[in-house]
C-alpha cells in the first residue's frame, strides 16, 4: 500500500485515497470547501492546494490520489502553498458581503476560520466595499431552506448533493464570472425530503435552515451525541440545544449508517417529542391526582399490577424504548410469571423493519428499536396487540403494563389507536408509560409520565443489528423520568431490591444475556465513536469556540 | 532569615491598667475626633463633603456608564441588527435578545425582544463596545432603583430603552467612538412610554 509523508508524518493508505483523505487521517488540517467525503469529488475552489515534491505546480489535495513515496506539504508547512491559499480566499472574498454578524452561519463558517488562520488566511482586501458585486439575498426556497446568492463561494457542494445524493438536481449555477449565481429552477420551493442536509453541506451562510433561522447563535449551543428516533435506520445525530432547550437537530457523520446525512422529518422529529401535550405527572383515570408524589405513584401501580387475582398480566412494550427500558421491562414480566405475557408489536413493526422507503435512508418501520425488542425475545407466541385484546375482551387479562412512545416522524395508525383504547376499556386494571397525553391513553387505570428521545439514555438497535447510544440532552419535563428508573422502582417493589438504572450497567447485563449483544462494551459502541465532519474538534464543525458561556 | 527575638506581654495587666472611667471617656474622645472636626467645619466652617442628593447632583463625565439606550434609524426603527454579539460578551449575561424576519427585503433581521436585567448589570460596557452598529450606547442615567423585587421590575425592553424621558434628561453618555459626533436623531426623542417610566413588554 502507498506510504505517503505530509507535513513530516507518514502514513500507509489503501491506493486511490486522495492526499486530503490521508491528511484527515492524519490529523493535518488542509483548508476545502468543495471536497466533501460523502460527495464525489469536483476539485473547483482551489483551497486545497499543497506542495508535492516532483510536481511542477501546486497539486489539488481533493483530487490527487496519493502514489507511493509521495511527500506532501501542506500550507501550514510551505511557504509556496501558503500564498496560494491565501490570494484563493482573497478571490473568494472579492465579493463575499460583510454579513458575518447577521449570518446564521457566523461560529460555525469556513470562510470565517479560514480567513482568521494565521498560515494563510489574515490577509489586506484590495476591494473597496462599495464596489463589490451585489447578488439576490434572502431567497425562498421551500420550508426548510433559505438562500443567500451573495455569501455562496461557488463550491457546488449543494449541486452535487442535490445531483447525486437525494437525487432530485434542483439547483443549478447561472451567469459566468463575477456574477455566477446558485439558482434553484424558477426560484421553485425544494421537494426534496433531504432538503435540510444543504444547509449542512453548505460551508458558508448561503444555504441557511429556515426552521433554526435566527434562533440562536451557534456558539451558544451545547452539544450532544444521539441517534435519530424516527425511523428503524438509526441516522447519527447531533443534538444542539441551549439552556434545556433543543435548538436543532443535524446529522454526525457515520458512513455505515447514514453517511452524512439525515431526512428532513428526523430533523424535526424533536419538534414531536417535545411539541404536542406531555404528560407532567402521574394521572389516574384521566385525572391528576393532586400533589401525588412518585412513590405513591408506584405504589399505586404495584397494587394495581398485583392485585389480579390468577388471572396473568400482560405487558406490552414498545419498539421506540431503549433497550435498557426493555430488558427492565422483560425483568418485571419474568418476576410476575407473565413472560408469556410479553410482547411489543402494536403493528407490522418486525415486518417492515429493514424496508425502505426511499434509496437513500428512511424506512417504512417508524421505531428506532424494534430490533432490538426481538433480539430481547418480546415478540413471544402472543401475536402482538390483536392477540392481547382477544385476550382482553375474553376476561383473560388480569392486569396490563404498557409502555408507549408516540412516533415522531408521522402519527399513529387509526388500528392501533383505537386498539389500545379498547384494550385499556378491557382491562379496568392498567398501568401506561408514557410520554404523552393522548385521547387514546386516557382509559389507563394509571399513566405514569417518562422521559421521551433527548430527555434519557439508552441504546437503540437499528435495522441492521447495529448498536447505537443515545445520550440525554435535555432534563425531562415536570415529573417525568426516564423510564429505566420507573421500572427498577417497579421491580423494587417485586423483590425488595433495587435493580440498577443507570445505562452502561444495563447494557453490561443485556450484553452477558442477550446473545446477540455478546461481548459487547457500552463503551465502544457506534454512535460514540462515529465523527462530525469534519472530524470533532476540527475547524468550522463541532468546535466549543466560545465554552466558557 | 534571624527570627525577632520574643518578648512576653502580660495582656491582662496592661488592659487593667488601662481601664477606668477616666481613660474610657479620653478613648471616646479621641476616638470621635474625626467626627467632632468635621461637625465644626460643617457647622462652621460650612465646608461640605457630601451633597443634597437628590435635590442637588454633580457633573459626570461624558463617557459615564449609565443605563443602556437603544439607538435608532432615520425612519424611527431600531438600529439593533439582533447578532447577539452583546448578549455573547456581557459577562453577568443579563441581555434576552430574540430576533425576527422583518418585511423590508434590505434588513436581514430585526431583534422582536431586547431586554436587559439591569439588576444584574454590572455597567461594565462591553456591550456598547461589542455593537458592530452603534446600536447599543450608555446613557448618563444612574438613579436606578425601585421599590419591590416583583418580576422584572428592573429588566427593560426595547420601549424602555428607547422612549423614557430620562434617557434624553440626562443625556448620552459612553459610547466606543467618543471622538465621533453622535448624530442626534440616533438618540430617541424624549417620549415616555405608554406607562411613562414602565419598562417594556415581553
Ligand atoms: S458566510 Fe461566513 S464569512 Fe460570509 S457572512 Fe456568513 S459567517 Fe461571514
Ligand atoms: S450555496 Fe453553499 S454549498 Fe452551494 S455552491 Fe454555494 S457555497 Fe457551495
Ligand atoms: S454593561 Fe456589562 S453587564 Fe451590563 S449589559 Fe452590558 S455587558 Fe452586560
Ligand atoms: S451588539 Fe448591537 S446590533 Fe448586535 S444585538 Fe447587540 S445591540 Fe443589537
Ligand atoms: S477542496 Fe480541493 S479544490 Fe476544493
Amino acid at each position: 500500500m502507498p506510504m505517503v509523508t505530509i507535513d513530516g508524518r507518514q502514513i500507509e493508505v489503501e491506493p486511490g485515497t486522495s492526499i486530503i483523505q490521508a491528511a484527515d487521517r492524519l490529523g493535518v488540517e488542509i483548508p476545502r470547501f468543495c471536497y466533501h467525503p460523502d460527495l464525489r469529488p469536483e476539485g473547483n475552489c482551489r483551497m486545497c492546494l499543497v506542495e508535492v515534491d516532483g510536481f511542477a505546480r501546486l497539486a489539488v489535495a481533493c483530487a490527487t490520489p496519493v502514489a507511493d513515496g509521495m511527500v506532501v506539504r501542506s500550507p501550514h508547512t510551505s511557504p509556496q502553498a501558503s500564498q496560494a491559499v491565501n490570494g484563493v480566499l482573497e478571490f473568494l472574498l472579492v465579493n463575499h458581503p460583510l454579513d458575518c454578524p447577521i449570518c446564521d452561519q457566523a461560529g460555525e463558517c469556513s470562510l470565517q476560520d479560514f480567513y482568521m488562520h494565521p498560515d494563510y488566511g489574515l490577509h489586506k482586501s484590495h476591494v473597496d466595499p462599495a464596489e463589490k458585486v451585489h447578488k439576490r439575498k434572502r431567497i425562498d426556497l421551500g420550508p426548510r431552506i433559505v438562500l443567500d446568492a451573495e455569501r455562496c463561494v461557488m463550491c457546488s457542494r449543494c449541486v452535487r448533493f442535490s445531483a447525486d445524493v437525494s437525487g432530485k438536481a434542483e439547483l443549478q449555477f447561472i451567469q459566468r464570472g463575477n456574477h455566477v449565481e446558485l439558482m434553484a429552477f424558477e426560484d421553485r420551493a425544494l421537494e426534496d425530503p433531504y432538503a435540510g442536509n444543504l444547509a449542512d453541506v453548505c460551508p458558508v451562510g448561503a444555504l441557511t435552515s429556515r426552521d433554526f433561522r435566527f434562533k440562536r447563535r451557534v456558539w451558544h449551543l451545547e452539544h450532544t451525541n444521539s441517534v435519530c428516533a424516527g425511523c428503524s435506520t438509526g441516522c447519527n445525530v447531533r443534538i444542539d440545544h441551549f439552556q434545556n432547550h433543543i435548538e436543532r437537530v443535524v446529522p454526525r457523520r457515520n458512513p455505515s449508517v447514514n453517511s452524512s446525512w439525515i431526512c428532513d422529518e428526523g430533523r424535526l422529529s424533536w419538534q414531536a417529542a417535545q411539541g404536542g401535550e406531555r404528560l407532567t405527572q402521574p394521572a389516574s383515570g384521566g385525572g391528576y391526582p393532586p400533589e401525588i408524589r412518585w412513590s405513591e405513584a408506584v405504589k399505586a401501580a404495584h397494587e394495581l399490577l398485583t392485585d389480579r387475582g390468577e388471572r396473568p398480566l400482560a405487558v406490552l412494550g414498545s419498539a421506540s424504548a431503549t433497550n435498557e427500558t426493555l430488558l427492565l421491562l422483560r425483568r418485571y414480566a419474568e418476576q410476575a410469571h407473565s413472560e408469556h405475557w410479553l410482547d411489543f408489536r402494536l403493528a407490522e413493526e418486525v415486518q417492515l423493519v429493514g424496508e425502505r422507503e426511499d434509496q437513500l435512508l428512511r424506512r417504512r418501520d417508524k421505531h428506532p428499536n424494534t430490533l432490538g425488542a426481538v433480539y430481547l425475545g418480546l415478540a413471544g407466541a402472543r401475536g402482538g396487540l390483536p392477540a392481547m385484546l382477544e385476550a382482553a375482551q375474553t376476561g383473560e387479562i388480569g392486569a396490563l403494563l404498557l409502555v408507549y412512545y408516540p412516533p415522531l416522524v408521522g402519527e399513529e395508525s387509526a388500528g392501533v389507536a383505537e386498539g389500545i383504547a379498547r384494550l385499556l376499556a378491557n382491562v379496568p386494571r392498567s398501568v401506561v408509560l408514557t410520554t404523552h397525553r393522548l385521547p387514546y391513553l386516557q382509559g389507563a387505570a394509571l399513566q405514569l409520565p417518562v422521559a421521551a428521545w433527548s430527555e434519557e439514555e439508552g441504546t437503540y438497535t437499528n435495522f441492521a443489528g447495529t448498536v447505537q447510544v443515545v445520550e440525554r440532552a435535555i432534563i425531562p419535563p415536570g415529573m417525568s423520568r426516564p423510564a429505566t428508573a420507573v421500572l427498577a422502582d417497579l421491580v423494587e417493589h417485586q423483590v425488595y431490591r433495587r435493580p440498577d438504572a443507570d445505562a452502561e450497567r444495563l447494557f453490561a447485563e443485556l450484553a452477558r444475556t442477550v446473545p446477540a449483544y455478546q461481548g459487547m462494551d457500552y463503551a465502544m459502541l457506534d454512535s460514540r465513536t462515529a465523527t462530525t465532519y469534519p472530524p470533532e474538534g476540527r475547524m468550522h464543525y463541532g468546535q466549543e469556540g466560545f465554552a466558557g458561556r | 532569615m534571624a527570627k525577632k527575638a520574643s518578648r512576653v506581654v502580660d495582656v491582662r495587666a496592661a488592659v487593667d491598667a488601662a481601664s477606668g472611667p477616666l481613660q474610657e471617656a479620653a478613648g471616646t474622645l479621641a476616638g470621635m475626633e474625626v467626627t467632632l472636626r468635621n461637625m465644626v467645619r460643617a457647622t462652621v466652617e460650612r465646608k461640605h463633603v457630601t451633597i443634597q442628593y437628590p435635590e442637588q447632583r454633580k457633573p459626570y463625565s461624558r463617557r459615564f456608564r449609565g443605563v443602556h439606550v437603544l439607538t435608532l434609524r432615520d425612519d424611527g426603527r431600531l438600529k439593533c441588527t439582533a447578532c447577539y454579539l452583546c448578549e455573547t460578551v456581557c459577562p453577568a449575561q443579563c441581555i434576552t435578545i430574540e430576533a425576527m424576519d422583518v418585511e423590508d427585503p434590505t434588513v436581514e433581521k430585526a431583534p422582536s425582544v431586547y431586554e436587559i436585567d439591569l439588576s444584574r448589570c454590572i455597567f461594565c460596557g462591553f456591550c456598547v463596545e461589542a455593537c458592530p452598529e452603534e446600536a447599543l450606547i450608555m446613557s448618563r442615567e444612574y438613579d436606578l432603583s425601585a421599590t419591590s423585587r416583583e418580576p422584572e421590575r428592573l429588566t427593560y425592553g426595547i420601549s424602555a430603552l428607547t422612549q423614557r424621558p430620562e434617557i434624553a434628561a440626562y443625556g448620552a453618555g459612553f459610547r466606543p467612538h467618543m471622538d465621533y459626533p453622535l448624530v442626534e436623531s440616533y438618540l430617541p426623542s424624549a417620549v415616555p412610554g405608554p406607562d411613562g417610566r414602565a419598562k417594556a413588554k415581553k
